[in-house]
Formats: C-alpha cells, structure tokens, sequence
C-alpha cells in the first residue's frame, strides 16, 4: 500500500506552500476527523502566518442538537431499552445527564464498534428492546442502512434505529448564506466523500466561488490538499485523495441509504434547523424506527450557560475566544459538546495545543 | 481435596475446609518455609529504609494473551516497589473468590503467581482467602501487599530530576490495554499482541548498577511504571510534581505494528493506554548512556530507548516532537477508555 | 468523522471478508463493496468496507508529490559543494 511520506517531504510541502500562498487566505476543512489529524501532527505550525485554518461544523457529535440529546437519555432510562451507542456519543451531556451518567444509575446502555455488533446484540437478547442511536454522516449511515437491512431480513422485530444521521453538502450552503466568515476554500471531508463523490460539491464553487479540495488524513494529504487550493485559478473542486474517492462515489451505498433514509429536517448545533439536512427511516421502515415506536418529549433543552460551541461550529470564533474555554470547559470537565467530542474543535485545540498557547 | 470442583462458601469459613484450600492450592503452588509456617504475620529480616506498596487486582478477563490475574497480581506489586528502588523482599497476598469459582482455575492462577514470583525472585509469604456469594464480586479478585529494600540512599522521586535529565523507555507501550481489549472480545478482533505483564526489578538493578560503577550512586532519579493513564500520565504527573518541562520525540516512542493498527482502527492513543511490563526511567544526563546499555541487557529492558529530556522550558507540560518537528502538548487523558467512529 | 482503516482482504465467506492490517485480523461486511475481492485492500469504517483503495501509481497526488521531490532534490544539489 501507500508507503509513509517522509518528514522533509512534507516540510517541503510546506515550504511550497508558504512560496505560493498570497496573505489573507482562509480556509475551513469540515471534517471532526481533518481537525484531530490536523492538530495531532501540529502542522498549524507548518503553514504560512497568512493563512487561517478553521474548522466548520464537521463533528457529528458536535452538532447533535441537545434535544435530540435528550431523546437519546429518554430512551436509554426506559427499562425495556437496551440503547447502544458508538463510544463517540458516551460523555456528551445532555441538558440533565449523559449516557455514562445513565449507565451509571442503572440503565443499560452498550457501546459497539459496529452497527452489526448491534444487530448481534438484538438476536442474542430477544427480550430486549435494541435501540441503535445512529449519529455520523454518510460515512456512517450506510452502515446502519446496512445493520438495519441484516436485523429485518434476520426477523429481528426487536431491533431499531433512532436516526440523528446528518447530510454534508447542505450545511456548507447554510455556512456561506451565512457569510460570517469569508472562506477562501474547503477542505472536504475524505471519508464522506468516498460515499458521495465528489460532484455534490459542485455548487460551491458554481454558485458561490468558493473551491475546495477532496483531503485525505495523512499529513501529505492535508499540505497537498491545501497547496492544490493554492494553486486553483479559478475556483473548482478537486480530489486529493484518489486512493480512495471516486468523483461518483460509492454508487451501492447510496442507493442504500435512498432505500432506507429519506431527507428532513435536522437541527444543527450552531446553525439551527437546516432543510433537508438530515436522515429519517423511510415510512416503510417504521418498525424499525425508534422514534416511531418509542416516541418520548424529554422537556425543553437546556443549552449550558455561556457556551459558544454554536459559534465555534460555524468557523465564527477560535475555540480560545470562548470565555469557558480551558477554565469552565476542559476534557475533564466539558460544557459543551465541542470540547467531550474527541473530534470537537475545543477538545482538539485544548489537547493539542501548542506550547505557547 | 478431589481435583475439578468448585470453591464454596465454606472455603472461606476458616475451618477444615479452609485450611485444606490453603495447604492444598496456596502453599502448594507457592512453596516457602516462611509461608510453610501458616502464621498469621510473616517474620522478615531487613536492614536500611524499606518499601511499602499495595494493589488490588481486578482485570477482566482473568486470563489474556501474555498474562492472568495472577501474573498481574505478582509483576504490579514488584513493579511497584522497583519505583522505590527497592529489592523486593516478600510478597503478601489477599484472594476474594466468588462462590462457584473453578478449582482449577484458582490452581492455574496460583501457579502462574508462583511462576513469576521465581522470575524475580520473590517468595509469597503470607496471604488471607474469603469467598463470598455468588455475585458479589467478578469471579476473584486478588490484592498483593509487597515489601522491599531501598537499594539507594536518595529518594527517587520527582524532587530529585533536574532541568537536562534523560527519559528512558524500557520497550513498546499499549501492548496490555491491546491484549485485554482484544481478549474481552468486545471489538471482534484478533491481533498480534501479548500483554507485557511483567516484573521489571532485573531492569531498575541494572540502572541502579550502572548508576553505582559509574560513582553515580543518585544518577537515577526518577522511575515509574506506566499503567493505567499510559505514559502520557506518567509524564504529565512528573512534569506537574517537579515543577519542570519534559520533551518527548514521538519517533523514539516504541509502538508495535499491531498496537498501532488497532489503536488506528478504534480511534486510541497507544500514550494513553496501559502497560505492565515497562519502566519510565529519568536518569541524570552524565549517566544515560551506560544506565541505556545496562537497561538493552536486561531480558525485560531490551527495546529501551532514550525518548526525551526533563528541560526548564514550560515548566509542568510536556511536550511531544513529532516526526514533522511540530510540537504539540501532552495531556493525561480523562475518562474511560471508548473505541470511536468518528 | 470518520475513521476508517486500510486493510487488506484475505477471505470472503458470504460477503463477510477477513481483513488484515499489519498485526491485526478482523472481518467486516462487504455489503457496500460487493465488487471487493481477494486480496483487494479496502478502507473499513465501522465494521463495513466503504471503499476499494486504488493502486497509487496511476494517481496525480503520487505526480505532484513526485514533482516536488524532485524540486527538493534539485535544491539540495544545487545547495551543496563548497561553501
């Protein structure tokens, strides 16, 4: 496979980078994966004083409106309910509690690698009620399209998904609409692309003027990512990560997802209700839907006090603008869900931070 | 006693049944004229400052790749007492066992403690059994008491590092954690790792040995075992206690080809994950090189590597080089371990 | 979001692939590449292959990676000899 890039290679990268940027450039990759890979190896430090990286709404966890939160905590404290989760979601808190609280008093909450191990975990304990709570994007919901596929065609009535799945291209509409932040490029999110392609994309730079660039999560990946959106002419969308994404993706994942999903509403953190952002089982998969055959009305949510993860989420602050950021809220003590999430800005700029920070 | 069957309530009720457990698994398996004696406390000759420590053991599964309960018991105490400096001179031990808990198993666990015991050497000599009801405790858990010889006559503790003292790593990290995670059988992966559950006494005498031929006796300053929390908590803790910065390079940290693919796959840092069998060594600088080649010649210390300097810069933090000359901060990680997606 | 991980397939029972990277053996679904095959290496996400990696020969990325090692190399060449 891909041999290692070497060290000088990449400083050189670097080094071509700082050669051809022009000052003032701002770039935002939208992936919680691009901000951990970006801030383990420290190659901030690598780039040009004159351009930004910021990171956009691109954690899943982090944009999982607390209300949808509590639906999950609702679910998990019903007796009946075996709620399973991926570790990612575990110590998020909720307007009242978190899933680790929970566990902690008695309700029986699992986590898993796999959506399959779910499934798994539905045919071995019949007498449960199995409720999957899917959060991710399209990296992430075709595999649950897939569990969930498994658990019909295995006669599991006893298995479900609560979808709090979300869509990539339309919050980066959202994000530009907005226009708080004047973006230069994206870096776009690697593995979500390997299911959608590329072509979604193509608005940006059609409709808006705005390029962006395909990334993988190697540290070449990123600084030749970054030095192709230097060296675009005219903005266009790009791949860089050819290993792995094609420009029409991952045609039988997404015709997987149309089966089982179909688009609605979703609540963004930070960028509120975004139309046709999100993913709901389709009506024929009701008895599979947990918010069908389990509804709950979890009381108003509660948004911590003096967080700002909404604008930390849409590029608009740093994380360290944040007033609680490394005194009220750290990854010990979290407010907000961008400082628990393990791919949360806060919580990657707090871990990895720079000495002088 | 009939070989099979199981521990029952009255195992732990101090009469005949009792007292057949004890000759027949403990004493048997442990074999020592101090524990033969079955006294309630065991007499020990010592002279100079001693070491005292405690653990209690309580990992599931009881068995993985590379070690048990009992190997865990015997090595983290040893371990323990080996970050004093201090030869280690006896060990006690405490079982909790649920009812119902195999004989055999109990058997298999004894011989593995009594195994490595040998290796360092060091007799168990004393020791206390309950068994309580089915349920109230996770099959067995062992706690060992150990007590030591202070072979210096400093304190190694992080008073004695200074600004310019070497960080010395015995060997690979994340080794354990792996093998445990994988022998839960959550995750549905095999890999090839093996706890490194070890005693590292042959590794802190080596130091100190060298240390002491170099008219250095005080050269070692500091050791720790990076268990739980990893190396980064080790670190962290040092450069918090002694007031200090400490700077690592990421490629002279040890990571295994396996530890590595399955910390990329679940989304772990191999820094933060737990070791039993390795040593963080901070070694004043005029003493590193022979401390390092006494440590390689070692049967446990054979991948020491030299891995970073304590410095007065940033006083508290450390500091991660990585590969790219990028540094970064390390933190100890909070909360529990959780495998990720995202 | 998202991991996923490289690895190699070595066998396929009932769209269930055993999958390697080094030290490592796991199996995963090859229900969103049904057109993986032996020996293919795959990205895995999940528990679930979502893409079969392509040989980086034929790729542009390798290109101008090339294309700036060798620009290295020129400049180390030219840097060097007496001072």
């Amino acid at each position: 496979m891909q041999a290692p890039v070497p060290p000088s290679l990449l400083r050189r990268l670097a080094a071509e980078l700082a050669a051809e940027a022009r000052p003032g450039l701002t770039f935002m990759e939208v992936c919680g994966t691009h901000t951990m890979a970006i801030a383990r190896a420290g190659l901030r430090e690598l780039l040009p004083p004159g351009l930004r990286l910021v990171s956009g709404p691109g954690c899943p966890v982090c944009v999982t409106a607390m209300a949808d939160l509590d639906r999950v905590i609702a679910l998990a404290r019903m007796s009946e309910i075996t709620l399973i989760t991926f570790g990612d979601l575990v110590r998020v808190p909720a307007s009242r509690s978190s899933l680790a609280a929970e566990r902690a008093a008695g309700a029986d909450v699992r986590v898993v690698y796999s959506p399959h191990d779910a499934v798994e975990i539905a045919a071995a304990e019949p007498a449960r009620e199995v409720v999957f709570a899917g959060v991710g994007f399209e990296t992430t919901a075709p595999t649950v399209a897939a569990a969930l596929m498994e658990a019909r065609q295995r006669g599991l009535v006893n298995f479900s998904v609560l979808s709090l799945h979300k869509t990539m291209p339309r919050p980066l509409r959202a994000l530009l609409d907005l226009g708080e932040t004047p973006i230069s490029g994206f870096i776009l999110p690697g593995h979500v692309s390997v299911i959608t392609g590329s072509d979604c994309y193509e608005f940006l730079a059609r409709e808006y003027g705005v390029g962006g660039v395909v990334a993988g999560f190697e540290s070449h990946d990123v600084l030749l990512a970054l030095l192709m959106l230097v060296r675009q002419r005219e903005p266009a969308i790009e791949i860089e990560y050819t290993r792995a994404v094609r420009r029409e993706g991952n045609i039988v994942a997404q015709r997987l997802l149309e089966h089982v999903f179909e688009p609605c509403a979703a609540d963004w953190r930070g960028l509120g209700v975004i139309a046709g952002s999100g993913l709901r089982l389709r009506p024929e998969f009701a008895g599979a839907d947990a918010a069908v055959r389990f509804p709950v009305e979890p009381g108003p949510p509660l948004e911590p006090a003096g967080c700002r993860c909404g604008e930390v989420l849409r590029g608009v602050i740093d994380p360290s603008d944040c007033a609680l950021f490394g005194r009220r809220c750290t990854p010990q003590d979290p407010v907000g869900a961008c400082m628990v999430s393990s791919e949360g800005a806060c919580a990657a700029r707090f871990r990895y931070r720079r000495l002088d920070d | 006693m009939t070989d099979g069957g199981r521990i029952l309530l009255g195992h732990g009720s101090g009469g005949r049944l009792y007292r057949d457990l004890v000759r027949d698994v403990f004493v048997r398996a442990f074999a020592n004229p101090v524990l033969e004696r079955l006294d309630d406390a065991a007499a020990l000759a010592t002279h100079g400052r001693i070491a005292f420590t405690t653990d209690a053991h309580v990992v599931q599964p009881l068995r993985f790749a590379g070690g048990d309960i009992g190997r865990l018991a015997v090595a983290g105490t040893v371990n323990d007492l080996a970050t004093a400096a201090a030869r280690p001179l006896a060990l006690a031990a405490a079982f909790v066992i649920e009812e119902g808990f195999p004989l055999d198993e109990l058997r298999a666990v004894c011989a593995s403690m009594a195994a490595t015991a040998r290796e360092v050497p060091i007799p168990i000599v004393t020791g206390d059994t309950k068994v309580v009801e089915r349920g109230a405790c996770d099959g067995l858990f062992i706690t060992t008491t150990g007590v030591g010889e202070i072979v210096v006559q400093h304190d190694v503790t992080p008073a004695a590092v200074r600004a310019g003292d070497v960080v010395i790593l015995s060997g690979s990290v994340g080794d354990h954690a792996v093998a445990v995670i994988a022998a839960r059988g959550d995750f549905n992966f095999t890999a090839a790792v093996e706890s490194d559950c070890a005693p590292l006494w042959d590794v802190v005498a080596a130091a100190v040995g060298a240390a002491g031929v170099l008219g250095l006796p005080e050269a070692v300053r500091f050791l720790r075992d990076p268990t739980r929390g990893g190396l980064t908590t080790v670190l962290a803790e040092l450069a918090e206690s002694a007031g200090l910065g400490v700077e690592v390079e990421e490629e002279e940290i040890p990571v295994s080809p396996a530890v590595r693919s399955v910390c990329d796959l679940l989304g772990y840092d191999p820094l933060t994950l737990a070791n039993e069998g390795k040593m963080v060594l901070v070694v004043a600088a005029e003493a590193a090189d022979a401390v390092l080649a006494a440590v390689r010649a070692t049967e446990h210390g054979r991948d020491a590597r030299r891995i970073g300097v304590v410095t007065a810069a940033h006083p508290g933090r450390v500091a991660l080089r990585t590969a790219l000359g990028t540094r970064r901060v390390l933190d100890m990680p909070v909360g529990e371990l959780l495998p990720r997606i995202c | 979001m998202c991991l996923a991980l490289p690895m190699q397939i070595l066998a396929i029972d009932a769209g269930v692939a055993t999958i390697a990277a080094e030290g490592l053996e796991q199996r995963a679904s090859l229900t969103l590449v049904p057109e993986a095959r032996v020996g293919d290496h795959v990205l895995v996400h999940a528990g679930y292959a979502i893409s079969v990696l392509s040989d980086d020969e034929a790729t542009e990325t390798l290109a101008l990676l090339a294309e700036l090692a060798a620009a290295a190399e020129e400049e180390a060449d030219a840097g060097a000899g007496p001072a």
